[in-house]
């Protein structure tokens, strides 16, 4: 097995599992996203004479999977929004949320807020290496990931009293 | 740095504090409980996204790459790709045509099985609610509520609802705001399901038979009043 080859097994094992619930949420299927996994590795092995800086792997393999769902699902690059957002983006929360776990408030999420999270907290990113990921810049990353979170804490607020109230 | 600014910060990257950052929550004691809760929700959201990989995921990753590389291996993947592709057919070939509402409700259900082993808001309340924002009305109870989720499904969401009836487990899908013309049936993979329209969108019921589907459409329709 040449160097090359051993170098590309490591990345595999080491980032499939972030990749591949990262590729869940964008896919929201799970066969699409082994199936997406699958594809960004093939080409990831296709470019990898291309890689020179081995650390900044993990940083590219979620672009290209990022890139490879772009292309296969959405058939254009994912919207980039601007920094300014209107908060009435946030899809209201239905009454019967009481109950229901973050997990399903961070679905209801614009895109362009649930993605930059999820780089966060599953890639490890820190808001440059997001920015340089999505083409935009670091501010629009931070405003980004503050209102997601101030979403999610105000919807986790709203839910507790109704819960407990039942 | 003040207060403004270091909740912008704990909020934007809430593990990589600058020094100065750090400074000003250890000197304000309501920055720290800014920041404490902050880690609490951020903990909870990275338990969500934390769903199970595959077993064997690396291995099927690399088994597939590395068949790219070594010709020898391509005469087994291609075999391998004739196998799946049959097996694929097969599945195909027990669809019903024009189902695509009833046949999505199937796949939803095999994609997660667990919902049919596990209990999840398992209130009647909670789906009194649901099924009352659909437009309907329970006038008598369908059986025990099982499991309750709101999931995705194509263009938007739905609630997944498994309920025990006196027929067998039984899975509702409520799919509101996007609809379908006339009822679908779809048999795939052994399960059966019936897509009926509503005014607020439509439901599908998911079974482990076409007989067993029927009844409890029956019963849905005999025990809940659709008004609007």
């Amino acid at each position: 097995m040449g160097s090359g080859q051993r170098q590309f097994e490591q990345m595999v094992r080491a980032f499939s599992a972030d990749l591949y619930r990262y590729a869940i949420r964008l896919c929201r299927d799970r066969f699409d996203a082994e199936d997406l996994l699958q594809e960004a590795f093939a080409r990831a092995w296709k470019a990898w004479p291309e890689l020179r800086d081995l650390a900044a792997a993990k940083a590219w393999i979620f672009a290209i999977l990022r890139n490879e769902h772009a292309r296969r699902f959405a058939k254009k690059r994912i919207s980039v929004v601007d920094d300014e957002f209107d908060e009435s983006e946030f899809p209201s929360a239905p009454s019967s949320v009481a109950g229901l776990e973050i997990e399903q408030l961070f679905g209801m999420l614009p895109l362009t807020y649930r993605e930059p999270l999820l780089l966060q907290v599953l890639g490890g990113f820190s808001c440059s290496e997001i920015a340089s990921m999505l083409g935009t810049t670091e501010g629009a990353v931070m405003t980004r990931l503050t209102r997601a979170r101030q979403a999610l804490r105000s919807e986790l607020r709203c839910a507790e009293p109704r819960k407990s109230a039942r | 740095m003040n207060c403004l600014e270091f909740r912008r910060l704990k909020l934007a990257d809430p593990r990589r504090l600058t020094g100065a950052a750090r400074t000003h929550a250890n000197a304000c004691a309501g920055c720290f409980a800014f920041a404490q809760r902050v880690d609490e929700s951020e903990a909870l959201l990275e338990r969500a996204l934390m769903v199970p990989v595959p077993e064997g995921l690396a291995d099927r990753i690399l088994l597939r790459q590395t068949d790219a590389i070594r010709p020898r291996r391509r005469v087994f993947a291609l075999a391998a790709g004739v196998v799946f592709a049959v097996a694929a057919g097969a599945i195909v070939l027990t669809i019903t045509p024009s189902n695509d509402a009833a046949r999505l409700a199937i796949e939803h259900v095999l994609n997660e099985p667990e919902s049919l082993t596990t209990f999840r808001n398992a209130e009647s309340p909670l789906f009194h609610s649901i099924v009352h924002a659909f437009g309907g009305e329970i006038k008598e109870p369908l059986g025990r509520v099982r499991y309750v989720k709101l999931c995705p499904v194509e263009k938007g969401t739905g609630w997944h609802i498994v309920l025990e009836t006196p027929q067998g487990l039984a899975t509702l899908i409520l799919v509101p705001d996007q609809h379908i013309t006339a009822p679908e049936s779809a048999t795939v993979a052994g399960w059966s399901a019936r897509a009926e329209p509503t005014r607020r969108g439509y439901y599908a019921v998911v079974t482990g038979s076409e007989g067993t589907t029927s009844l409890v459409h029956r019963l849905i329709e005999e025990r809940i009043q659709w008004n609007t």
